[in-house]
Formats: structure tokens, sequence, C-alpha cells
């Protein structure tokens, strides 16, 4: 009796992912307090969630959506946020050789960072398009259910906490913990301190526009760090 | 349009800005390639949002700089935490315990 290649994949790709899966849960949490401590309802809150499903994009367009920012300006935050992924996309898309358009479809709007960091080597690796699906699918199946369940959780739990407890500061600590890895990097910490500084500079501008002007400055500091840096090493 | 529709179309306009990016490459293939100088650029794009949006919910109190307001004290320890510990938990705990000692402490 052969067991099929996708379930095999299934197997693998779960096993590696369940430890890692952990880290998801006070995100879930998190995002569903949140939702509720800036006004939505249950059901309001569960939309995003299912719609959106990515985490950083639905904490950082909170504050935006409560301020009444324009919905194009929302947008362009929502894509700034989720730029990193079209990185992941490149790099793990020679794992869907072989694969069907809604299968690539399906798969791409399951992308989260864990799962991308868990299976990209194998992707790359694995010959048998079957096994890499299942070594795909079944992490970032298990992702979603983790995390719908909980953001549930929270959801519900957020209207037993008492309003004084400020709730939407769980989303700043949550984008906080986001940055921290990154400022190791040097070019990073510059283009963070850049748009952070600017985007309290330009607090004043209408339709929090300042928040764009703020991430374009800090591509540019990032980017221009990097060729600094690049020359010193060279030298 | 209600309130409540342009809600639920805020929702689908950032599920779309969400689901679009993920999906690119992995639904094109090795039909297109990012330019390398456009992909490095990219690279600080997340850093520099997360900052545009947590600095000033961290710094200002009612639209003005507040130099020592509470937030920044459970900020600073919600990075600790991040930085310090693996615990998925810590900086949650840190930040919130923070953020509860201020409001507890008398005046």
């Amino acid at each position: 009796m052969s067991v099929s290649p996708f379930r095999q994949g299934a197997r693998a790709g779960f096993l590696v992912f369940l430890p890692v899966s952990v880290g998801l849960l006070p995100w879930a949490l998190v995002t569903g307090m949140a939702m509720i401590g800036v006004g939505f309802t249950p059901l309001q809150a569960m939309g995003m969630n299912l719609i959106v499903f990515a985490g950083t994009a639905q904490l950082g367009t909170l504050p935006l959506i409560v301020a009444g920012a324009p919905m194009w300006l929302i947008v362009l935050t929502a894509l700034a946020l989720n730029l990193r992924f079209v990185i992941f996309s490149a790099a793990i898309a020679p794992g869907f050789r072989g694969i069907g358009a809604p299968l690539r479809w399906f798969s791409g709007h399951l992308l989260t960072d864990g799962v991308f960091a868990c299976t990209l080597e194998k992707m790359l690796k694995v010959e048998d398009a079957r096994w890499r699906l299942g070594y795909f699918l079944a992490p970032s199946l298990w992702c979603w259910l983790l995390w719908q369940t909980f953001t549930l959780i929270g959801v519900l739990a957020a209207g037993s906490i008492p309003k004084d407890w400020s709730l939407e500061f769980m989303a700043t600590v949550a984008l906080l913990v986001l940055l921290v890895p990154m400022a190791r990097q040097r070019p990073m910490l510059v283009a963070a301190i850049a748009s952070g500084a600017t985007a309290v500079l330009l607090r004043g501008m209408p339709l929090r526009l300042g928040l764009i002007v703020a991430i374009g400055v800090g591509i540019i500091a990032g980017f221009g760090a990097e060729r600094v840096q690049g020359k010193e090493e060279a030298a | 349009m209600s309130a409540e529709a342009t809600l639920w179309l805020t929702f689908i306009a950032i599920g779309l800005a969400s689901t679009l990016p993920r999906a690119s490459f992995i639904v094109l293939g090795g039909r297109v390639r990012l330019p390398p100088v456009l992909q490095r650029a990219l690279r600080y794009a997340p850093a520099a949002a997360l900052a545009a949006i947590v600095v000033p919910d961290i710094l200002l109190v009612g639209g003005d700089v507040a130099p020592l307001n509470p937030k920044i004290a459970a900020a600073i320890a919600a990075i600790a935490a991040a930085a310090l510990s693996r615990n998925p938990w810590l900086p949650f705990i840190a930040g919130m315990a923070v953020l509860a000692g201020y409001r507890l402490l008398p005046g």
C-alpha cells in the first residue's frame, strides 16, 4: 500500500511548520482584540479577517479606517505593508511549476511569512509537483485555521475586557514586534527612523498623506544607507 | 453609500492589496522577473510603513508630541521583550503591564 505523494508532502509540510505555528497565536488574539478595540462589531471584525487574511495589513490599516482616511490611502498603506510578499512570491514561485492557475491563486492568497520561511527550501528542490502542492497547502491551511480560530477567540474575549485597558495599544505592540528583528540591519533601522520621524513631523498633513510621504522617505533613506554601507565595506 | 457599505468595500480593497502581492509571482511563474534594484529598494517598504504607523502612535497624544507619555515606556518594554526573548507572548504582556502600571499609579 502506498501513500499518495500529495499526502506525503502534506504530512512533511505540516510537521515542519507545526512548532512555528505557535508564534501565530498571540498575533491572532491581538488582531481580534484590536479590531473590537477600534469599534468594529464582531461580524465586521471576522468579515475583515476572512476577506483580508493578513495580520500586518489589518493592524496597520485599522487606525486609518477609524480616522476616515480615503480609500486610496488605505490601499497604498496596505500595499506597502504587503510588499515583502512580492519578494517572497518571486522566491517561492519556481516551487509551483507544474501546478495549475487556480491552485496557484489559492496558494498565493494563503502565503504567509511563517509558511514561506519553513517550506521554501524543499519547494525549490523536490521534483514531484503533487508532493510540493501538499507540502505547501497543508501548513498553509493549518495556519489559516489557527488564525481564524484565535482571532475569533480574541474578538469574543475583547467584549469582556474593560474599555480603559487600551486594547488598541496591542496593535501598536504587535507592529513593534515585527519591526524589532528588521531593525537589527543598519539600513533597515535608518529606513524606520527616517520614516517614523517624517510621519511625526508631517502629522498635520490632511487625509494622513504624511504617512505615504514618510514611507517614501524611509525607502529612500534605507536604500541610501545600504549604498553608503556597501561603499564602506568595499573600501 | 452607507458607512457600513464603505467599510466592507474597504475590507475588499485591503484584501486585494494583500492577495495580489502574494499571488503575483506564484501566478505569473517564471515569465516575469523583478529588476534587482527595485527588489532591493522594496525591501525597505515594510520597515518604513511599520515605523510610519507605529512612531506617531507612540509619540503623539491628541495630535501633539508628548515626550513623557506612558505609551513610550510601554513601547520600550515591549521592544526589550521582543529583542531579548523568543517568547511570543512576552512583548504584549510587558507592554500592556507597563501601560496598566501607569494607570494604577496615584495622581
